[in-house]
């Protein structure tokens, strides 16, 4: 049934409706994406050397756990819905944990305090509102066209819904697929005490490819 | 063939064009302000394609996207407040806060919009005696919790437009005001529970009666609750 893109299939996971499937495939990222939270909850943050002009002496510049809570916490629930989003088996269901994790890369890149960092989350923030568009609207029309939003049921028989897909894709790549490119915009990579960005570009490439296997997966 | 199959077609091609217009409107825009709302029309359009599938599955889903539109609206509004606050403090202190404008021809949309303060909007002088009165009235006939929660709204809105003017209620009215809406209320409990639900139990060939009783009773119980809620708030807000 799924055998050809994800694996062996292990089994699914039936809360209600909307089930949890999993395969090779399905683990591997499940597991990633919490080891990652696990080393993004127990990381410190990182202290800069800033070099000065005029002046040989380097200046060291610290920043203190409790400033940085609020990141780590939008960081970790980044983490967990990737995570989850790995294993779902519903299409509505993934489109939402995307929309979760579209907020939670505002909540990161927002909580530094400055004002061209702001701007770059207000401008990611626009464009993961504008998307959720084509990202609910293709979940639903796949509804319309073939009765069903499980993945494990749209895999079994083929229904025609090429364009439905390209939609979901497009939805999917403006609502989580584009933050690293915000993220590198407001130069965050240099703001000191800085790990817990790179959630940002975990999710975003975890999110990709299992969107790809989706739509390869459903006919 | 039914109605909701015989529009399907012409409803999506609805949204879709609604979604394409307010792209277009939000790109002529030079404000951060507009643009946010404007954003919004989007999420007007996804539900409209959302609905017009017309199942209940259908209806199930639309609650999910409402939630997930107001999330993402809020948090971007709280970044615009952020960004704006921090701009005021920037120039009270007189420091140059353009200082290091990189990769300055992406931020095409610099703000001028000036600040945003919620100055006595036109429709809050017009709108609120109307539309509580049509929310009221709306409630009264659905009855029940939902018809109480859209009574409690409207007197709701009422008051917290009126304190926004500033036309705050005195400290004497509300006193006694407050006691007895909130003795009205209590009264209104008692019937929806002993009158309407024990008397479902008691007597069920009378259900009907019961049944009216405690639907008509249990929706002035919360709309006057809410609405002793706002005035609580605009007497805190006066002192």
């Amino acid at each position: 049934m799924i055998d050809p893109i994800t694996g062996n299939f292990y089994g699914y996971i039936p809360l209600g409706d909307i089930v949890f499937y999993i395969t090779d495939f399905s683990m591997i990222e499940f597991i990633v994406a919490l080891f990652f939270t696990i080393v993004v909850y127990l990381t410190k943050p990182e202290k800069q050397l800033e070099s000065q002009i005029n002046n040989f002496g380097d200046k060291l510049t610290t920043v203190s756990l409790e400033e940085l809570k609020i990141r780590r916490l939008m960081a970790i629930v980044c983490g967990i819905c990737t995570a989850f989003a790995m294993l779902t088996g519903d299409l509505f269901d993934y489109a939402l944990f995307l929309a979760v994790v579209g907020i939670a890369n505002i909540g990161i890149v927002s909580a530094v305090r400055k004002s061209w960092v702001l701007n770059a989350a207000y401008n990611y923030g626009i464009i993961a509102i504008i998307s959720s568009l084509p990202l609910f609207g293709a979940a639903a029309l796949i509804l319309a066209k073939t009765g069903t939003l499980s993945i494990l049921e749209l895999a079994k028989t083929y229904h025609d819904i090429f364009y439905q897909k390209m939609i979901f894709a497009v939805g999917m790549v403006g609502e989580t697929g584009i933050a690293p490119f915000y993220a590198a915009k407001a130069e965050m990579f240099r703001a000191p005490g800085a790990p817990y960005i790179l959630m940002i570009h975990l999710s975003s490439l975890l999110i990709i490819v299992r969107t790809a296997e989706i739509l390869l997966t459903i006919r | 063939m039914d109605i909701v199959s015989f529009l399907f077609n012409k409803t999506i091609i609805v949204g879709f064009v609604m979604g394409i217009l307010s792209l277009y409107a939000i790109s002529h825009n030079k404000s951060d302000l507009h643009m946010l709302l404007l954003s919004d029309l989007v999420e007007g359009a996804m539900l409209v394609i959302i609905a017009a599938i017309g199942t209940d599955l259908a209806e199930a889903l639309i609650l999910p996207g409402l939630v997930v539109g107001m999330a993402e609206l809020l948090a971007v509004s709280e970044v615009l407040i952020y960004k704006n606050e921090l701009k005021n403090r920037a120039i009270y202190k007189n420091t140059s806060s353009k200082k290091s404008e990189l990769l300055e021809e992406f931020i095409a949309k610099r703000v001028s919009h000036g600040d945003i303060t919620f100055n006595k909007m036109e429709v809050l002088h017009t709108a609120p005696k109307f539309i509580a009165v049509i929310l009221v009235i709306y409630g009264a006939i659905l009855t029940g919790f939902t018809g109480g929660a859209v009574i409690a709204s409207g007197l709701l809105f009422y008051v917290l437009s009126q304190t926004v003017l500033g036309n705050g209620i005195s400290l004497n009215k509300l006193k006694y005001s407050c006691e007895s809406i909130s003795g009205f209320s209590g009264i209104m409990w008692s019937f929806w529970i002993l009158f309407g639900f024990i008397g479902f139990f008691l007597f069920p060939q009378k259900y009907l009666y019961f049944l009216l009783i405690s639907g008509c009773a249990l929706a002035l119980k919360v709309g006057s609750k809410l609405g002793l809620i706002g005035r609580l708030i605009s007497e805190t807000k006066d002192k």
